[in-house]
């Protein structure tokens, strides 16, 4: 049977380090998608987890340290969710690899927590056989006891124990039953890991290793954990009423299309409610310690250095904490609450038209506001070559950032005059038009990618609808840090490099009396360089200027060009700006920059969390470059037409 | 009033299958059909398990009428 290693190629076993009697042990937790899996891991680690990414991969590593009653300690990490160990998907290649103890970074699990939703027993012990094939000291969890036993279903764990050779637990995670029976098997593995020599591990998906035609090797462990669970006197609960009777309504024909778009509104309006107040507040607070650190230190080129360079760049970071905890606040409560799964399913025939998934419809939306946390979010779409094709269409998605510049070059050149009775006028077709711009370009994007880069197989698409529950908020604010983290820590580093970048661009070449003006310095020779570039399109070198420092965040060319034509304040005065603006511009170069907009990832923050997500630089290249062509292309024709 | 149908066999290649199979779906199980979504795909019940399939995919399930039972309401 082949064996995959990551992108980088195989390893074999002696490669990476295995355990040794001074090292804290290591248990993995492992088990289907939706068994409380990760409800059991922040009861057992609370606050002591640590995310990254398993090395050249998008999927996260996550471990945490479980503090247990004897004082010592023990390492845990929760694998991905998964149904089984083929190779098809990458977290089942993750999780066989992390567990055959093939990754670099963490070592070979002494032990093994296997939990399952013990209302489905039967489907989800079809992990038991290839767990058991790894010969570790292994618990059976079975969770959601609590569920089990109000929908009036039973089993014993004796004949379970017996058959398996394994202890049996019985938890509900979210409500902290049967915590401290798991800690207590953690307590023994603590103690039993010496310095046994670790057996090479083999972890196959198939049942007996033997070449039978898969069906019949399922269905051959299908009847053999079917006996095991009837000789536990397994009696399956009935279907939760409450969760019929709610999808009598959220699936519903007429009325499950009409409560989802309720939703989806409301967590758009939500995100651009909330947030922007939060956000004018960081901008306020940034601004104004900012101030007081200008007052407060002597003017040379360190206070500029500190104040324009470091501190901004700290507030280019920070403010897109308030949307990225708002949207998956929300994500979060609609996922644990199991309403998300249903609103895939109402999205999916229309995003499965043009290439994507039904989990992708919220994640996209959110890239009106604003693509970077609309990015993160996409972690939602299971698929992984679904979840580039989400990632890589994002930043079509008219978001928040490019209205000041629409606003400026509509106001500017487009005029008031009504188009269909008073409701629309030219202005207001305009900015819909390229609202639909960016759609149109989104959806022809998705097509495109999955004809050529991202094809695959179709995939057989099976959404799983758990119960109705309430969402822990515990739970949620656990994952908010935890996003909030390595968003600060990973992408928070790139913005603020660039920023700085940016700075130290402004401040060179250096005249008499320090900084040079904007129009002296590095940033706006790089805008007399790109000129003849942009010529074509109608655009001169100031505009050139403004394109350059917009590559940090859109609507900064609005101040760029404010400064550039020697307007003060320019976003408080814009009849000013735009008169400029129209005497140095023609119309078609005017439309020609919209369309601009509309398509080129002027957005360092995005390309920066293209590159988390993406593990790598390859993807935020490819779709810089491409987003560029599409706008040079746009804008020649809009220049040409117009 | 609910139908259970039985599974007979899965037209589908085999790395298309694997992933039903491994949430068990396999011949000779049992499902009972529940509702479609807004679309028209499907909603069934598997062991338990509410499943929802693209109509795609439930085309290429083949299965075989076995009895009915009443709602337990």
């Amino acid at each position: 049977m082949a064996e995959l290693g990551f992108a980088g190629g195989g390893r074999t076993a002696s490669d990476t380090a295995v355990a040794g009697p001074a090292e804290t042990p290591l248990v993995a937790l492992i088990g289907p998608p939706n068994s409380g899996k990760t409800t059991l891991f922040n009861q057992l680690t609370g606050l002591r987890q640590k995310v990254a990414n398993y090395p050249g991969v998008t999927v996260e590593k996550k471990v945490g340290k479980v503090a247990l009653p004897n004082g010592a300690e023990v390492d845990l990490v929760d694998l991905p969710g998964v149904h089984g160990f083929s190779a098809r998907t990458l977290d089942e290649r993750v999780t066989r690899d992390v567990l055959e103890g093939r990754v670099e970074g963490i070592r070979a699990p002494d032990a093994l927590v296997l939990i399952v939703d013990s209302t489905r027993l039967e489907a989800q012990l079809m992990l038991v056989e290839p767990v058991l094939d790894l010969k570790l000291p292994t618990l059976l969890v079975l969770n959601m006891c609590d569920e089990l036993e109000a929908r009036g279903g039973r089993v014993d764990d004796g004949p379970l124990e017996e058959r398996w050779g394994v202890k049996v637990v019985r938890t509900s995670a979210s409500a902290g039953i049967g915590i401290e029976a798991v800690r207590d098997f953690l307590t023994g593995v603590g103690v039993a890991v010496l310095s046994a020599p670790q057996p090479e591990r083999t972890v196959s998906n198939v049942p007996g290793g033997v070449a039978l035609p898969m069906v019949a090797a399922f269905t051959a462990r299908r009847v053999r954990v079917r006996e095991v669970v009837q000789k536990a006197g397994y009696q399956q609960p009935s279907p939760s009423k409450l969760s019929e009777r709610l999808d009598h309504v959220f699936l519903h024909r007429l009325w499950g299309p009409l409560v989802f778009s309720v939703v989806v509104l409301l967590v758009f309006k939500s995100i651009f409610a909330w947030a922007v107040p939060v956000m004018d507040g960081v901008d306020f607070l940034v601004g104004a310690s900012g101030d007081w650190l200008a007052a407060s230190l002597p003017d040379t080129w360190f206070r500029s250095l500190l104040v324009d360079g470091v501190w901004a760049g700290v507030g280019s970071v920070v403010i897109f904490l308030p949307q990225i905890l708002i949207l998956f606040l929300f994500l979060g409560i609609l996922e644990d609450s199991g309403y998300m799964a249903r609103a895939a399913v109402i999205a999916d025939r229309m995003m499965y038209r043009v290439g994507l998934q039904g989990r992708a419809f919220l994640p996209l939306l959110s890239g009106y506001a604003c693509a970077v946390p609309a990015i993160l979010a996409a972690r939602t779409v299971s698929d992984e070559r679904d979840r580039l094709a989400t990632i890589f269409v994002t930043p079509f998605m008219t978001c928040s950032a490019r209205l000041p510049v629409y606003a400026l070059l509509i106001a500017a050149f487009i005029p008031a005059e009504p188009l269909l009775g008073p409701i629309l006028d030219m202005q207001v077709a305009t900015l819909l038009g390229l609202y639909g711009l960016g759609i149109v370009a989104a959806i022809g994007t998705a097509f495109l990618l999955k004809r050529t880069l991202l094809k695959a197989e179709p995939t057989s698409f099976l959404m799983e609808l758990p119960p109705y529950r309430i969402p822990s908020l515990r739970s949620i604010a656990l994952r908010l840090l935890d996003r909030s983290h390595i968003f600060l820590r990973r992408v928070g580093k790139v913005i603020f490099t660039v920023a700085i970048v940016l700075w130290t661009l402004t401040q060179f070449p250096r005249t008499d009396l320090g900084a040079p003006h904007i129009e002296e310095s590095a940033l706006a020779r790089m805008g007399h360089v790109i000129e003849p570039v942009i010529e074509p399109l109608g655009f001169n070198w100031k505009i050139g200027v403004g394109l350059v420092t917009s590559l940090a965040a859109r609507e900064v060319i609005v101040g760029t060009l404010g400064t550039i034509y020697g307007i003060e304040k320019a976003d408080e005065e814009p009849l000013q700006l735009q008169d400029a603006i129209k005497r140095d511009l023609s119309p078609g170069a005017a439309v020609g920059l919209l369309i601009f907009f509309a398509f080129a990832l002027q957005c360092m923050s995005t390309v920066a969390v293209m590159r988390r997500e993406t593990a790598g630089w390859k993807w935020p290249a490819l779709q810089f470059a491409y987003m560029l062509l599409l706008a040079y292309v746009g804008a020649f024709i809009a220049y040409r037409i117009f | 009033m609910r139908q259970v149908v039985e599974l007979v066999s899965i037209d589908l290649p085999a790395d298309q299958a694997e992933p039903l199979f491994e949430r068990g779906i396999l011949p000779g199980c049992r499902i009972c059909p529940i509702r479609r979504s807004p679309s028209g795909d499907p909603i069934v019940e598997i062991d338990g398990a509410l499943l929802a399939l693209r109509k795609e995919t439930a085309e290429c399930l083949c299965v075989r009428l076995i009895n009915q039972f009443q709602d337990a309401d």
